[in-house]
Order: structure tokens, then sequence, then C-alpha cells
């Protein structure tokens, strides 16, 4: 029985361990891109237009590598695209046990460059944090995760879409200047 | 709907797993988290104005210069009737013959003779290049180079940057309103000649980067390290130059003597052991290299860093990246698809994602890219250039070769930005053509996307005839770089390189720890660790049997 007791424990212990350094990949996900930065950031905002039947529309891009630069920082480029669907947010901020997931809106896709020179998107993981929040919020947050797996493929035929510089909480669904969300 | 209340649970335990562990990997970063922060006192600075003149002189009280010049050889001529000597000076200077032999490899470079792989070469197209030349009026090889007239003194010390040579006036600025660029819309009044002569001054970082940031044809085009940000620089794009700290011109490093500029890309300094120059001094070394003010030692307080001068440039760790100042440079060029027409026969111009074209019918395909990983290579201040006329293989042409090895003592591994591009060929001949882009006529591509036209006009400004034939070859072309030093706070870490696929990984003649590892070494390491752990336990095991039988 204290064999059984302790193995238990021990195991508890090691998944504890495995959860807090694995935490931050089921949470996230990072994947390469065959482009610079800012055709990334373009062809991601011309998907995002694309799924306008899924309500979506682009409410701001953001640039935080320079906020940091202007206090005398050297960064690496970083764009961040911010795009909101009030098909998918209207059901989350009408109850109140789930307002408080607005603190996920705009849903906020980055690009940014290494130091190895190349070009990477970091995505939410939707589909895992929805299920997180129960059945609806999981059905929510699941649709929204298929529309990622949308705004990040590229078609190399197309030719480049200029980036849309969109001011952050200008635009967005509903209209304009209603700020995003 | 409700939440079940374990899943809120399990949510807030996984928010402070998050939060632990990035408190955790925020506290391994502290050391440099705070050196960043203490590189950023730049908003507490006091704003300083922009460099104030201190010239003895004020020229707008000179009667010479109180006239309605017409053209630019009149200033010239009212500039010598004081600086009696100028134009002599200038006219030995690379900024005038735009030809310089290299004393080692006996080459004969110099724009006026070295092909690229941006627009390729001067020749047969004069007219357009000389908008940077220190001259009036070379638009073909009757150019009187004897003539102290032609010397063009307003580009370099114009302190108003209202002074601007058109490409296309053979090195004069507009003594007429004109339109510029061409079909724009956009009208440039006639230059003010005669208030520009009385505003004369010093070089600055805009009257030096009127031509060196625009090479290649546009702003931040060629080098990667050179474009107008560096005209009013923050903080953290240059350390030298930030115009709320050292404010350093050009000139401040280039040091410059009876007109002759030091410095020079056709023959770098890739090592200079000499320390810091003295005032005065001459010795007839290159005072542009880092240690000519910096010293042998340059840190202080880190020896180890000191050890790595005698393999490392300065400027591989203190420049992490080039085109920093949120302006793209160009990466690649491909002629071959240039020449393409609309339905309607006119010109096609397409922009990529960054705003700047990447394809324009003139020009054929580019790229852009900023802060740009710099390529490596050993380097020993010797570069070898492929000249128009050597018969060349067809595959990977490398326009100039930098060169240098791991074992050569006189060589340091440089960051560079190699550009690459595909350019035309002459198959007859075996050599990379040149021909003829810009200009009214008709063998220019410029106007009438006919290779064969263009070739030929190209081919016979440099004495050759064109086989007919031609192919577009691959085409490599380095740049050394050495502008755009970041603050030392952001120099590169050594993990950036000590690892496997790290900075350095083109480097393969060197060991680097942290990216080498020798299995050998690596197995009687991990032996003796494993032994020594068995003795531990031995050990300790004896203590426990040794303490129980008392």
């Amino acid at each position: 029985m204290l064999k059984f007791i302790a193995g238990f424990l021990i195991g508890v212990v090691l998944l504890g361990v495995v959860a807090f350094f694995k935490a931050g990949s089921f949470m996230f996900r990072e994947v390469e891109s065959p482009y610079g930065v800012e055709e990334t950031a373009a062809r991601i905002q011309q998907n995002i237009q694309r799924l306008e039947s899924h309500g979506w529309k682009l409410s701001g891009l953001r640039d935080p590598s320079k906020a940091v630069a202007a206090t005398g920082t050297n960064v690496l480029p970083v764009l961040l695209v911010e795009a909101c669907s009030t098909k998918y947010s209207g059901p989350l901020l009408k109850e109140d046990e789930t307002r408080l997931l607005s603190i996920l809106m705009p849903c906020t896709i980055t690009v940014y460059k290494k130091d190895n020179g190349k070009t990477y998107i970091g995505l939410m993981n939707a589909g895992l944090m929805g299920k997180m929040f129960g059945e609806k919020v999981g059905a929510i947050m699941g649709e929204v995760a298929k529309d990622q797996a949308e705004f990040t493929k590229f078609n190399p035929d197309e030719p480049a879409p200029q980036l849309i510089k969109i001011r952050p909480g200008g635009g967005g669904a509903g209209g304009k200047d209603v700020g995003g969300c | 709907m409700s939440i079940p209340r374990f899943k809120f649970f399990f949510a807030g335990a996984m928010t402070a797993l998050l939060m632990i562990s990035g408190a955790a990997y925020a506290k391994a970063d502290e050391p440099q988290a705070a050196a960043k922060t203490a590189a950023a006192p730049a908003a507490e600075t006091v704003k300083k104005p922009v460099k104030e003149s201190t010239s003895t002189a004020d020229h707008t009280k000179f009667k010479e210069l109180d006239k309605n010049f017409k053209t630019g050889p009149e200033v010239t001529k009212a500039c010598l009737e004081c600086h009696t000597e100028a134009a002599k000076q200038v006219m030995h200077t690379k900024h005038w013959t735009w030809e310089w032999i290299n004393p080692q490899t006996k080459q004969k470079l110099g724009k006026k003779n070295v092909i690229n792989n941006f627009c390729t070469s001067v020749q047969s197209n004069q007219t357009f290049c000389t908008a940077c030349h220190v001259g009036f009026g070379w638009s073909d090889d009757s150019f009187d180079f004897t003539n102290q007239d032609n010397v063009d003194c307003l580009v370099c010390h114009d302190t108003t940057g209202k002074y601007k040579k058109i490409p296309g006036l053979s090195g004069h600025p507009n003594y007429k309103a004109m339109e510029w660029p061409p079909h724009s819309g956009n009208f440039r009044p006639a230059t003010d000649l005669k208030k520009i002569a009385q505003n004369v001054g010093k070089t600055s970082r805009q009257s030096c980067g009127a031509c060196h940031f625009f090479g290649g044809g546009g702003n931040a085009v060629k080098h990667g390290d050179l474009d107008t940000s560096l005209i009013n620089p923050p903080h953290y794009l240059d350390i030298h130059m930030e115009t709320d700290g050292l404010n350093m011109t050009c000139g401040d490093c280039h040091l410059s003597d009876s007109h002759e500029v030091s410095g020079s890309r056709y023959a770098p300094t890739a090592v200079d052991n000499k320390g810091a120059l003295i005032r005065g001094k001459r010795d007839g070394r290159n005072p542009t290299t880092c240690v000519a003010c910096h010293g042998n030692t340059p840190h202080p307080k880190n020896a180890k860093l000191n050890n790595h001068t005698d393999k490392i440039a300065c400027q591989t760790c203190h420049i992490p990246e080039f085109a920093r100042g949120n302006l793209h440079t160009k990466m690649t060029w491909d002629w071959s698809t240039a020449g393409k027409l609309d339905e309607h026969g006119h010109r096609i111009q397409i922009k990529g994602s960054e705003g700047r074209a990447i394809y324009d019918s003139k020009k054929g395909n580019f790229t852009y890219e900023r802060y740009v990983i710099p390529e490596y290579t050993w380097f020993n201040g010797n570069v070898r250039y492929t000249l128009f006329g050597e018969k060349v293989a067809t595959d990977k042409v490398k326009i100039n070769d930098f060169l240098g090895s791991a074992d050569d003592p006189n060589s340091r591994i440089w960051p560079v930005k190699v550009f690459r591009g595909k350019q035309p060929y002459d198959i007859g001949n075996e050599t990379l053509a040149v021909f003829h882009t810009a200009g009214k006529d008709d063998a220019a591509f410029w106007g009438n996307y006919d290779w064969d036209k263009a070739l030929t006009a190209g081919m016979a400004a440099m004495g050759l005839k064109y086989s007919g034939q031609m192919k577009f070859v691959e085409t490599e072309m380095s740049w050394p770089i050495t502008h755009m030093v970041a603050p030392k706070e952001d120099a590169l870490e050594c993990a950036q390189c000590h690892k496997e696929g790290g900075r350095l990984q083109a480097i393969q003649d060197i060991y680097m720890p942290g990216r080498n590892n020798t299995p050998i070494i690596d197995k009687i390491g991990w032996t003796l660790a494993l032994l020594a752990l068995i003795g531990v336990l031995i050990h300790g095991a004896i203590r426990i049997f040794a303490s129980k039988r008392g």
C-alpha cells in the first residue's frame, strides 16, 4: 500500500513538473513562415478578410518593438495582427459567467523574427483553452481555432498583399471605429 | 450557461503555473533586463540642438558669393577665389576619379571600373550615375577631369539640405523648375545656388548621406547599414551618431586630409592592432577603425571579451543586425524578369507588403528586408573583384571575394551583407555583360526594353563587341557592415554564437565551445562523472554501514 501511495505521489509530482515546464507550449503555438515579417502579417490580414462571412474584421496592427526602441533598446521586429468576430465574441460577452473571457479579445496573432533570421507566427491554442471553460465556450473556441488555422494557410502563387496599417482600436467588427469586438 | 467551478479552478491553476514559470524565466533574464533598463536613459537626456556651426567665417558676408549664379561651375569658380587649392586636392581623390588601383592585387577598381549586381555598371550610363559624382558635366568619355570649375563643392558642403543633383543631368542640379520623379506631378523649384553657396559648411550626416544613403538607386537599397535613418538616429540605432548623444558626423571617423576621405570598401582595414590613434600623428594608418579610438583592449571589465579580438571584428558583436532604422534594404535583384509590360504595353510596378517596389518592368524583381541578420566571413582586408572582360563560370559568380581564413593571423570574422542577383552574361565572350540602362536614346533598356540593343551599347562602351548571345547568371556581392553600431547592452550575447545553429554556424574551420564537441572527450568526461557518482554512493554507503556498526 505504501509503495502504491509513494508511486502515486511521485506520479503527481512528475505531472506537475511536466505541466510546469510544458504549459506554455500547450497554450500557444509557434509556426515558421516562409515570408518576411511584413509579408506574413499582410497575408494573415488578407486571410482574415476572406473570412468575413464568419464575422471576422481586422481591428488593429501593432508594432510593440517600436515602443522598446523608443526607450533606446534594439529588438527584432514584431507585428501584432488583431482581429475580432462578433459571431464568436457576442455569445461570450452576453453572459456574466463568460464575460471575463473578453480578456482574450481581440484575437491577436503575432508575427516576429528570431535570431536565426527566420519569421515565425505565434498563435493562442484557442481550441485547448476553450475546453477548459465548459461546453459552450469550448464549442465557440473550437470554431475560432478552425478559423485560426485558415489565417495561416498561405498560397505562394498569390502576390504579396499590402500591409493594412489599421489603428488599434479603430475599425473592426461592427463598423467604422467601433474598436474591434 | 454556467462554467463548472472545477474547470475554473483548473484554469486558475494553469494560469498560476504559467505565472510561476514566467517568473522563473523572468528571474533568469534579470541581469540582461537590468542591463537593458540601464541602456534606456535616452528619454531623460536633455534634447540637444542639431550641431551648430562653429565656423569663423560667415559666407553670407563674402562678396564673391553675393551673385545670382546660373550654374554650378560658376559657384565653384567663386569658391576657388579663396580656397585656391581645394579643387586640385579633390581631383586626387576617389570621389573625383572614381578610380583606384589596389596596390596588392593590382586590380583597377573604383566606380568607373567595377561591375556590381545592382544597376551593374557606370559605363554608358554616366548621365544618370554621375548624380553622385563630385563634379559637373560627366556624361561620357569626353569629360574634362582637369577643369577645376567642374568640381562640385556644394554637393559635400551644402548645409541647407536643398541641394540635389538629379539623375539624368550629368551631375548638375536642376537650374530650372522640373518635374521629379518624372510623371510624378511633383515639381522641384530651380536650385537657389546663391543661398546654398552662402550657407556652406562642414560635411554632415545629411550631406554625405545625400549620396551614400541612396546607393543602388534608393534609400537604404545598397549597403544595408547606411540610410536616412542615420540623419537623426535614436540611441538604439547608432551609439556614435545618436542625435541626443555623441552626435558624431561621418567625418568624425572618416577623417579627411586634403579632401582625401579615409576609409574605403575597396580595401577595408580588417585588422587594426596599433592602439588608439594619437591626434596629429600621421603614420599612414587608417583612422576610421574602431581601435583608432577604443584601443586594443576595449573591454576594461571583461578580459574574456578582449581575448575575442584576435578572431572577431568589433562589428560582428556590436552590429547585431543591419537595416535597423525601420527602412528595408534590398536583398536580391533579378534582372531576368525585367521587361514585362501590361496588356497596353505600359510599364508595370508592383509594391510588396512593406511598401517598396518588388517588381518594376525596368528592373525586374526585388526582395527587401529590415533587421537583417548578417552573414559572417573571414576577412583579411583584401577583396578580389571579378572585373569586366574576365572570363567567368556561369554558376554563382562572386562579383567580389573577401579573402581570409582561420589560419591567417590578419583575418577576423566580419559581418557582411551578401547581395544576390541575376544579371546578364555574354555567352560568346564568357563575361558578365554591361548594358546601357538609362538615357533618351534608342538603345537604353529603360526606354525600349530590348536586351540586345542595350547590351550592344553597353559592351561597346566597355570596348568589347557583344556576341549576340546572352543569358542570366546568379551573382553574389558582399558589403562589409560597419555602421549602425548598437549600444553595448545590445551587442551579441555569448549564446548567440556559442550554440549549435548560432550566428557563426557558417564559420566551420574553428573550434567553438558550445557549438563543437569531440565525442572521445565527451565520453571521457561522462565516464569520469559517472565514476565520481559511483564513488560518492559507495562512500556514503560505507559511512552509513560504519555508523550502524557503531
